[in-house]
This record gives C-alpha cells, structure tokens and sequence, in this order.
C-alpha cells in the first residue's frame, strides 16, 4: 500500500515548493528510490570530487531504512572534505543559514537540541567528521531529517558544518551531583 | 503541538536560580470564610451529557461526551483514600512522553503508547491483567523528526467493539477491540507537508471524529469524520481558508462580529494567502453535546508564531469553534486570543456542563485557555458569560464582555525583532493539554495548571515543507511567586479560585473528579496525588517510577473495588524542557539539560508504566 502518494497534491504548489516537497518526500519513496541507485561498488568507483556541485546529486543512496547503528562510514575510502574547515567566517555565514533553513527551529538555538537531536554535545548519531555531517545534511536521515541535498547547494552546506563543527562540544560529562545547591556536573 | 507546541527555538540561555516552593496548599476563601460554592452540591449544576452505559468503565478518552472527567464511583472516599495503594503495573515499552489515558470497557483495559503507538488490550478478569493482544499499526519513522513535542499519543476512543486511534504518521486506525486485528487503517494528514496527529478522536453516531497536529510546521489545520465501520472519510473541515473550506454557510452565526457577514473571513483576515500556512491544527480534546448535535474544538496557534509576517484576526486559529456533528458545519466560532502573538492557541478542552449563572440555569462550556483566562460561555450561541483569569498574567487586563476580546498591554505585545520580557504566561499557557475534570457534587472544576513566564522574541521565517515554520524564541522562566504550577479549584460560575495546591513544577497531568470528594493528578517529579474536593487537603501521595504528564481515570474492576489508574511517563512539551536530551534517546545520560526546569531531573528519569491503584 503506498502510504505517500503525491501526485494530487502538486498542482497548485510554486516551483520552489515542488522541490522541497520532492526532496522531503524521499523518506516515503525510499524502495524506489533504492532501487533506482547504482550499486555502492559502482558508486565508489565514481567519486564526486569535493568541489562538485551539483554533481554531487544523486550520488548517495537515500537510506531512510537501512543505515544501522555502527555504520556512520559506509563509504570506505571516500572522504569529502570542507573547503571551509575552521573558517570563522565561514562558520558565521553557517550560523546564519542555520536560521534561515529553520534548523534551529528543530535543533535548538545554538544547536543544543529541541525537536531534533543536539548539535553541541559532542554526540553524533550518523558520525560528528566534516564529511559525515555533510552526508546527513545532503541525504536527510531517517526520523525526519530532510534531504537539503537537492534543495541548496554543496557550498551552503558546508558553510552549515562548518558552523556545527566550531560548536562547543565536551558536554559530556559523566557525573551530575544534586545534593548541593546548584547541580554540579563534572567530567572530561 | 504545538502541543503544544513546543518551545521548540526556545533559546536555552538560561535564567534561572530560582528557589523552588516547596508543595505548598493555598486558600482562596470568600470574606466570610466559606470556601466557594465547594460547600455544598450545586443545584442547577449537571454534566451536559453524562456517561451512559456502566459507571464502572471509563469508555471516552475523558470519560464521557462532556469532557468531565467525572466519575460516579465513590468507595475511594476523602475518609479512606489514605488507604490506597498500588494493586499492579504494566510497562508500556516505550520511554516517551505518555499523555492521554487507557480505556475501561467489559473488564479489559486498552492502551495507547506513545510512537511507534502500540496498543495493548489487558485482561482485567485474570490475575496480573495479562495481555489479550497487541497491536501495532505500520508508522513512519519520518514522523518523529516532525513531531513538535515530542512523540505523544492522547489516547483511543471505543465504539461498538471497535479501539480507534490515530498513529503519529498522521493516519487514523481501527482494531477489532476483542481480536486486536486490523480493520481499517485511513492516512488522513500529510508528512511531507508536517503534519502530524496526537489528538484522542471521539465517536459520534458511527463517525470518528480526528484532527491534525503540527502548528509549529506551517501546515493548514482541519477536524474530521470518518465512518467507523467503513474507515472512508465521511467529511473534513478545515479551519482557515475560504467559507466552502471551512464549512462556513447559512447556519454559521458567531455571536461576537455577527454584523460582519462578508464571506471567506478565515481568508481574507490573513495577508494574501498565508492562511495556506496558517496552522489552527486540532491536537486537543474534542467535546460532543447530543441535544444540540455539536461538536466543540478548539483549534492551535496560527502559523507562523512571529505576527509581524501576518496582520489581522487570523480567522480561526486560536479559537473555540461548534460544529454540525453530521455535517461538519461551523455553527459558532470564537478566538479568546484573536491575532495571537504569544503562541496562545484555544486548543485546549472544552467542558460541557450546566450551570447556574444569573439566576438561571445556563447550557455553558467552560474553557481555560493557555492565555490565562477561564472563559464560561454559552456553548449554544458562544456568548462569554464570565471571563477571569486563573493564574498569574500580564500581557491582558482583561476580556471586553461585550465583544469578547481581550485588553492587551503593549509591552508584553510581542514584535518582529525586540525582546518582549516577562510576559506572563508563557507559550506554555496558564494551562496546556493537560484536561481538567469537573464534580457536579461540588460545582467546583479541578484544573492543572503552570506558572511560568517568557521573553519573547519574534523574527522573519521562510515557510520551506516539512520544516517548522515558527520565527520566534521564548525562554522560560517561573512566574509571580517562584512556584511553577498549581493544581486549583475553580468555581466557573463567578470566575473565581476556591483553593490550590502549589506544586514546584508546571502541573502537566490531566484531573479525576469522583463522587467520593477525591480529585486525583500526577507531577513531573513523579508524585500522583489524591485530594480532597471541598477542601484542597492532601490526602495521600504515591512516588510513581517517572512524572506524569497523563490523565488519571478510575473503573471498576471484575472484584467490585474501585481502582484508579495513571500513566507515569514523562514528556510532551515538557519532557523536551526539561530533559535536553530528549532527542539523544538515552534516558541515562548525563549533560547539561534545559533550563527552564534544571533540577527536575533530580526527581524522574524517563518512564513507560501504567500504574494502578486501590484501596
């Protein structure tokens, strides 16, 4: 039984919102989708270069459903990097996007986690490298993460991991005390 | 959710060093030292539609049509209610926010968990209640990145054997009450475009009735019916847009604005198109009157929160609105909050109940809006009776009786781009989902409520699918006093508070009024407490596995003793507040937590259990 059929609900929507839907639509289509990507050896055999653009498109499987814990690089090999990496400026411009695509209405101001998970604490659920996160941005990951992939570009992301890159991480302490005054928390 | 929807961007910079009261009773009494009208039962004063069938079972999500809360049963008394204890648990399995209640009907017990919303039906004849079944619909993933407030489920309605509830994935489903199997399954909200569905329908004559979360996301909110036996969509409204989208038509008559007949008000009271993205979804508790055939709801705050980006009323979010069961036609609407810029919502329930006001015996609807205010309206014209606010508040002096709408105070009016501080309540409200109960032996309704206040601060946003659609942030601290919620009594006749107990958190738990003069609700710091009607006192307290931000009922059981049962589960909006770490799905960590309720975290860890308890 399809459970996201789209095609009625199209008419009426702007050009831009066609495309959003269509790229947030990929978690429903995912069989599809799947079985319309290239095997992962033939992918490999062709890497994007980081620079790419909009080569990058259609380069990753759109894997709602079958990422498993563990497997934060099921791309051997194949490591994009950030031309913005440690960029101050480059995270300033990121922090402004991260308004602007309404991230931070899902993960927090600051990236300290609401609907969505926390970006600050030092814990990745898909893998906290530059190219890791950029494959979560680019692809959307399961429990409603968009795609962005096909609607802003390669650069803006980046300038995205950028900023989530020079968040503070090392809240991860391991030790919360309740029994003074204030909650202590203590930890590497 | 907003659900409240969800404090979502709520800027976790914080505040607060705040000293908690302790638990404390408070006492609202008349000049000549009678508590209220809790002295005495009320005359003139009964539910508009009392349950029918056993008053041993707990068959509506809030017990019956009226919204009561109500029970009839009375072996707990204010006399031995010390005497309760817990009689037996069962483990959800799931560790999220448990809003809504189990239902009670023929000696088994049906649940709903939060997602993936699976249902338990438990065998209550047998000792331990083992399970009769389980059953667990298919339901997207995707759903739970688009949920605001985190994944709840406000509970399943009953009717002709038949257990109807709606998945987060925005589909509604019916399961065969004695097999457990599958009948129907109806996919009635959109993912893709953010909707989401939390809500508890109600069944009337052979129609489900449902509507659709996700007022943070820029969706367009709607209530509808499906046929119970069939599962097709029988009719859906929508409550912005055009009249023919709305179902307003030649019955609709409001009775504030009435001299304004132009058409398509849902529309043209928004800039251009935006009501397309203009929220007013219906994730709350629905309310049924029989005699005049309607159904009440109210609807979420408009999207999106910063109202910079739309000018006007915003037709009808943030409203109470009636409508044809059979039809879905609007008969009335009402907006306590119009142009709401405070993610306000009226989402909250309405209460069906007759009450002597003036002299005369009133068909009334009580609603306590998350503005702050309890509104005693006609439910028959939406005429307000009696407009008082029922906790701490500032951004209003007041409600204009002849027009209905609220005086505002312009420095706690929030703009595009300046921190508005201290606005009392908060996006939280005065009051959230969590339902009130009313008690026809002591006139009195019983309401959970927050004492919480917020800076506000409103920004331009772009509306892109699937993403919230929100443009504001709203840090909270607690309100006048220091303490964060108070559980009341309230007399809707006057407007007025008979007595509280102050709790050191937002109370998120839903009420039970019994017969027995016991009033029944839970804390986020895991206490479910029982109190006594008339007075307020404490009368006993049991330390349940996690907070509570569930409904409390009470059945029957096959033994002929009164049981009383509860979610303890902590969550909703408020488990996203308070934990932090609400998205990391590792209830164990450590780490710096939100901090408008910093040291909650001392008292409740996440939970999944019913608890039920006897004497």
């Amino acid at each position: 039984m399809p459970r996201y059929s789209i095609g009625s609900s199209l008419g009426a929507m702007s050009l831009v919102t066609l495309v959003a839907v269509a790229a947030l639509l990929t978690y429903g289509g995912v069989r599809a989708t799947r079985a319309q990507e290239p095997a992962r050896a033939t992918r490999t055999a062709a890497l994007p270069s980081p620079q790419a653009g909009s080569d990058l498109a259609g380069r990753f499987i759109s894997h709602a459903d079958h990422i498993q814990p563990g497997m934060v690089s099921p791309q051997v090999g194949f490591v994009l990097r950030n031309p913005h990496e440690g960029d101050a400026a480059a995270a300033a411009t990121g922090a402004k996007l991260f308004i602007a695509y309404n991230c931070i209405d899902c993960h927090g101001a600051d990236g300290t986690g609401a609907m969505g998970p926390s970006l600050a604490d030092g814990r990745w659920h898909f893998g906290g490298t530059s190219s890791e996160i950029f494959e979560s941005i680019y692809q959307g990951r399961p429990e409603g993460m968009p795609a962005w992939g096909a609607l802003i570009s390669p650069d803006q992301i980046w300038l995205l991991v950028t900023y989530l890159r020079s968040l503070e991480a090392g809240r991860d302490v391991t030790t919360e005390n309740f029994t003074g005054k204030t909650v202590e928390r203590s930890g590497h | 959710m907003s659900q409240s929807h969800a404090r979502l961007a709520t800027s976790v910079a914080l505040v607060t060093s705040i000293v908690l009261g302790a638990c404390s009773r408070t006492d609202d009494r008349g000049p000549d030292g009678a508590a209220g009208n809790g002295a005495s039962t009320v005359s003139g004063t009964r539910i508009a539609a009392p349950r029918t069938g056993s008053a041993g079972e707990w068959a509506h999500p809030a017990g019956d049509y009226s919204n009561s809360r109500f029970s009839e049963l009375d072996q707990i008394s204010a006399a031995n209610a010390k005497n309760l204890h817990a009689a037996w648990t069962f483990s959800t399995g799931v560790l999220r926010g448990h809003e809504g209640q189990p239902l009670v009907i023929a000696n088994t017990m049906y649940l709903v968990t939060p997602y993936p919303n699976v249902a338990y039906a438990l065998d209550l004849t047998q000792e331990g209640a083992p399970l009769k079944w389980k059953a667990r619909p298919p339901n997207s993933q995707t759903a739970v990145g688009l949920a605001c407030c985190d994944v709840v489920n406000r509970g399943a309605a009953f009717a002709d054997g038949r257990i109807f509830y709606n998945l987060l994935d925005g589909h509604t489903v019916a399961i065969d009450a004695a097999s457990g199997a599958l009948l129907w399954q109806t996919r009635m909200g959109s993912l893709a475009r953010g909707e989401t569905m939390t809500m508890a329908p109600i069944v009337v004559k052979g129609r489900v009735i449902v509507g659709s979360s996700g007022g943070e996301m820029g969706v367009r909110g709607w209530i509808a019916a499906l046929d119970a036996t069939s599962g097709k969509e029988v009719w859906r409204a929508y409550n912005v847009g055009p009249d023919r989208d709305i179902k307003v038509g030649a019955r609709f008559k409001p009775f504030y604005g009435r001299a304004d007949t132009s058409a398509d008000q849902g529309a043209t009271s928004w800039p251009g198109n935006t009501w397309q993205q203009g929220g007013a979804t219906v994730w709350g508790w629905l309310s049924y009157d029989p005699e005049l055939n309607l159904v009440y709801h109210g609807t979420s705050n408009p999207g999106p929160w910063n109202g910079n980006q739309r000018p006007g009323d915003n037709k009808w979010s943030a409203a109470i609105i009636a409508r044809d069961a059979d039809t879905g036609e609007m008969v009335w609407a009402f907006q306590p909050t119009p142009h709401d810029v405070w993610d306000y919502d009226a989402v909250n329930e309405n209460i069906l109940v007759d009450l002597p006001i003036g002299g005369r015996t009133r068909k009334s609807l009580v609603h306590f809006d998350r503005n702050g205010f309890a509104y005693t309206m006609d439910r028959a014209t939406g005429e307000v009776l009696v407009a008082k606010p029922f906790v701490p508040m500032n951004w209003s002096t007041g409600v204009d009786l002849a027009t209905g709408r609220p005086a505002l105070v312009a420095e706690k009016l929030p703009e595009e781009g300046k921190k508005k501080s201290f606005i009392c309540p908060s996006l939280e409200g005065g009051k959230n989902q969590q339902p009130a109960a009313f008690s026809p032996t002591t006139g009195l309704f019983y309401v959970p409520t927050n004492n919480l206040c917020m800076d506000f601060e409103a920004r331009q946003v772009a509306y892109i699918p699937g993403t919230p659609y929100i443009g504001g942030s709203a840090p909270e601290v607690a309100g006048p006093g220091g303490y964060r919620g108070e559980f009341i009594a309230w007399d809707a006749t006057t407007g007025r508070k008979v007595w509280g107990i102050r709790e050191p958190y937002p109370v998120w738990g839903g009420a039970l009024a019994t017969k027995g003069d016991v009033v029944f609700y839970g804390t986020l710091d895991g206490w479910f407490k029982a109190a006594n009607a008339r007075t307020g006192e404490l009368l006993w307290k049991f330390k349940v596995g996690s907070g509570v931000v569930g409904n409390p009922i009470t059945y029957l059981g096959p033994d002929g003793k009164q049981y009383v049962a509860v979610y303890a589960g902590i969550g909703g909006d408020m488990g996203l507040l308070i934990a932090g770490d609400v998205a990391s799905n590792l209830p164990f960590d450590v780490r710096d937590r939100g901090s408008t309720l910093p040291d909650l975290a001392r008292w409740t860890s996440w939970g999944g259990m019913l608890f039920v308890f006897a004497l």
